[in-house]
């Protein structure tokens, strides 16, 4: 059974077709890019499978069961997690808060949030910023609390929106570091990203949407030589960092 | 003197000088004053549960008052039963009509619930004041319910001095504050400040902030009832102009922002700074100049949303801070 | 059968005064995106201004508007340029600039409390003025003058705002500004006057109705309250930012009162617009006509 799998998803804001017919499956364990030219609707679709709102048409399934109509705080607490593209952290609590907010998905008791809390900003690198209030980090450190927010809640299946936009090349290593680290945790990675190298370097397989529709689906190495993909991207250079 | 006891002696001192002062008072004008202020804080801090941890803004609170008021009176009045059992039944009458206002409007644009707040506040009003009757029960209209005074005692809530009144409501008063601290320890806490501030991101960690939100609204309406049986025991005499109008509604929310709400200290605080004010205008300005303490809470509203929208709480906590440092700073466990 | 169409029309003549205060309020919202909640206010010190400016000049209600429209202006102008705009540049960012509702609850309740100080409590109205009390004699019914005349003056403003806003600089700048701020201010608009030209607007507009209504309605401190939640219920109703919207909000609002007073107490009308407001919310947010704003 797949851990992810979008059956035909469609999904229109009036008259305007964000997505329009895409399939997708997604195994336990692997990290799975989705890239394509701006506007081209992913964060289309990771709000679909997150809940934000329904797809139009067509149907999501995770761990075999149908989440297509599913509320965010549910599929949170069933183990999916996402991050947003603009970042929104409660900016004027501490980051060992904003943390702990998320370790709370699993828990009721403070104290035990409040551990695990610890124990993923440790994980990330980030405990000794713990008492800073999270509205004066810096973009690097408001991401990785992005992730770790989400990371505190158990998540099966993370999907990560364009995580790496705004870092300078040091930081996306790290960052790349980092989500390799999860996966072998056992963390299923759905990633978008505009930065070609960090993408092709992290994913197993790639999809790319273009103007709503999946054009091609494959390795890093084939998706980077089809025709298709190239056309699509043509004008932007591969290797932006 | 570890950071905890320096953080805890004032708290011990103020409830020690809080028990004794009915002793030192003895002025019966001067307890009834201490009496209201203690009432207002309460009111303003359990109006903090969803004006200040939610996130959003009632403004029709008077009307929870209303229902608790006229729910313990009227039970007791026509039914003989106990204002104690009547002040429970009216909180949970005040947390299911909270309840329904809130379920559709916390979806909304906050100045929708503000409004539908106002809007039900004032109908309700207006309804009371013009029926005589409400089915079995008699409301009296704009006249109002009178208490005859009865054998006095705590279980007819009937007290002939004022003492038992100020301790009781110092005791409802250092319950809810000791409540609103645990909530924001608490999950429930967290997950109505995350939902607050950043609602889509809440969601997206698991926090069903609709539902957090009516959580608080219901634990709000229903303690804010408590204050209407209070109020109706302590004065003996309701009408609908004294306990569900809009100036009491704006009162208790001009308070709770002014000293800050989201704290746990701020309403306390607007409450202890801004109801002197309200005793001594009327005091000394009287009949001369009516409203002239509504007048200034509006502008010390304004200016304190200017410069300090997080409410005076926030200097005056950081001031304090700072002075205890420098005082006890040195006798602090390394 | 007569008299429930003298009602209906003396409803909808009412009514229209209610669209022209509710009007204000909408224009406000449809700019700077926020409900003012001291639109009551400022009607209520149109009334006075419009009711000093009678007495004291002794000139018709409806020729004090050449004193009363620029005051309010003015006023509305500097309102938002003094207190409101900090706010919202402060808030700038914010999803909900809930502070902006916190003070503009604070400017009503100092507006009334201040008015109740200087002009005490009682009630006032223009005894002598040359519309009050009149009525027409049209097809055997009697419709009041003062409202016709209000009828009208709405009527005209309607149309002399919609010119504004459909053929002047300023107007469309003003509306360019409601449609994407950040659009209309790299296109060289100032924000922050339009967001004061949209409040003096709106606050003249306001001062419109107050003319209107002071011939016939008592003016006392608190007047404010009940139009500012009336004014509400039709914008609700009507739809935010929908000026026909206001209008036909205010007509049904005017003849429900006015055939709904004719079997019950004024006051029961009264919690039946306030049922009728919280029936809407919760049914049909958006209202009649109201622009779908994402909730």
């Amino acid at each position: 059974m797949r851990i992810l799998e979008l059956k035909g998803v469609n999904k229109s804001f009036g008259g305007l077709k964000a997505v329009e017919d895409f399939s997708l499956g997604m195994e336990e364990g692997e990290i799975l890019g989705l890239i394509g030219p701006n506007g081209a609707g992913k964060s289309t679709v990771f709000n679909c499978i997150a809940g934000v709102y329904p797809a139009t048409a067509g149907e999501i399934y995770f761990k075999g069961e149908n989440i297509t109509h599913q509320k965010p705080w549910n599929l949170c607490r069933n183990g999916l997690a996402r991050t947003f593209q603009i970042v929104k952290p409660f900016s004027s609590r501490t980051v060992l808060y904003n943390v702990t907010v998320g370790a709370f998905a699993t828990t009721d008791k403070r104290s035990e949030a409040e551990r695990r809390a610890l124990e993923v900003l440790r994980h990330l690198h980030m405990e000794d910023l713990r008492d800073v209030r999270a509205g004066n980090l810096t973009i690097a450190h408001r991401k990785r609390l992005e992730i770790a927010r989400a990371l505190a809640t158990q998540p099966k299946l993370l999907l990560l929106d364009e995580v790496m936009a705004g870092l300078r090349p040091t930081e996306v290593d790290e960052m790349v570091k980092i989500i390799r680290e999860l996966r072998e945790n056992g963390v299923t990675i759905f990633v978008i990203e505009h930065i070609m190298r960090a993408i092709m370097a992290l994913s197993d397989r790639v999809a790319v949407l273009h103007f709503g529709t999946k054009i091609a689906e494959g390795t890093p190495k084939e998706v980077a030589s089809d025709e298709r993909v190239i056309k699509a991207y043509l004008g932007e250079e591969y290797g932006t960092a | 003197m570890g950071r905890n006891t320096i953080r805890t002696a004032p708290l011990v001192l103020a409830g020690v000088i809080a028990l004794g002062l009915p002793l030192a008072v003895r002025s019966a004008t001067y307890l009834h004053i201490l009496v209201l202020l203690y009432l207002y804080a309460y009111l303003t801090t359990s109006w903090n549960l969803v004006g200040g941890f939610a996130g959003v803004l009632p403004l029709g609170h008077a009307a929870f008052v209303g229902i608790g008021a006229y729910t313990s009176t009227v039970l007791s009045l026509q039914y003989g039963i106990s204002p104690w059992i009547g002040m429970v039944i009216g909180g949970i009458l005040a947390s299911i009509v909270g309840v329904i206002i809130g379920l559709p409007t916390f979806k909304m644009r906050g100045a929708y619930f503000a409004l539908a707040t106002i809007a039900f506040a004032e109908g309700m009003r207006v309804i009371v004041e013009n029926i005589d009757n409400l089915g079995p029960f008699r409301l009296n209209g704009p006249r109002g319910l009178q208490i005859p005074p009865l054998k006095t005692g705590l279980l007819n809530f009937m007290f002939a001095t004022k003492e038992p009144y100020y301790y009781i409501v110092l005791f409802m008063l250092a319950g809810v504050l000791l409540l609103t601290y645990g909530i924001s320890r608490s999950k429930l806490g967290y997950y109505l400040m995350a939902g607050g501030e950043e609602p889509e991101a809440a969601m997206a960690l698991g926090v069903n902030v609709a539902r957090a939100k009516l959580i608080a609204m219901a634990m709000s309406s229903f303690l804010t009832a408590f204050a209407g049986t209070f109020w109706a025991q302590f004065t003996l005499y309701i009408h609908p102009k004294s306990v569900m109008s809009l100036d009491i509604s704006f009162e208790i929310a001009f308070i709770a922002l002014i000293g800050g709400r989201g704290s746990i200290a701020g309403p306390l605080l607007g409450a202890l700074l801004l109801r002197p004010v309200t005793d001594l205008s009327r005091i000394y300005f009287g009949g001369k100049l009516p409203g002239l303490h509504l007048i200034i809470f509006g502008v010390v509203l304004i200016v304190v949303m200017l410069y300090q929208p997080r409410g005076l709480q926030e200097p005056l906590t950081r001031a304090y801070r700072s002075i205890t440092k420098k005082l006890f700073g040195h006798m602090e466990a390394a | 059968m007569q008299f429930i169409l003298e009602n209906i029309i003396n409803g909808i003549l009412m009514g229209s005064i209610y669209g022209l205060a509710a009007m204000g309020l909408t224009v406000v919202f449809g700019v700077l995106k926020v409900i003012n909640f001291a639109h009551g206010s400022l009607l209520m010190v149109g009334m006075y201004v419009a009711y000093w400016a009678v007495i004291l000049t002794g000139l018709h209600p409806y020729l004090a508007l050449v004193i009363v429209v620029p005051v309010m202006f003015l006023f509305g102008y500097f309102l938002q340029d003094i207190i409101i705009k900090p706010i919202f540049k402060a808030e700038k960012d914010v999803r909900e600039p809930i502070t902006v509702i916190i003070v503009t609850t604070g400017v009503w309740y100092i507006l009334d409390n201040l008015s109740l100080l200087v002009f005490g409590p009682q009630y006032r109205n223009i005894q002598d003025n040359p519309l009050r009390g009149k009525m027409l004699e049209v097809a055997g019914m009697l419709p009041s003058v003062p409202r016709l005349w209000g009828f009208f003056a709405a009527l005209l403003t309607t149309v002399a705002i919609y010119w504004f806003f459909q053929k002047t600089r300023t107007g469309r700048a003003i509306r360019a500004t409601s449609l994407d701020r950040e659009a209309a201010s790299l296109q060289g608009i100032n924000q922050y006057k339009i967001y004061n030209l949209a409040v003096g607007i709106g606050t003249a507009v306001a001062g419109i109705a107050g003319v209107s209504l002071v011939p016939f309605y008592n003016i006392f401190p608190s007047v404010g309250v009940l139009f500012d939640i009336k004014c509400f219920i039709i914008v609700v109703l009507g739809g935010l930012g929908s000026m026909g919207g206001a209008l036909l909000g205010g007509l049904i609002i005017g003849v429900i009162e006015n055939v709904g007073a004719q079997f019950m107490a004024a006051t029961w009308t009264e919690a039946i617009v306030y049922g009728l407001f919280l029936v809407f919310l919760f049914l049909k947010p958006s209202g009649l006509f109201g622009v779908k704003y994402e909730w």
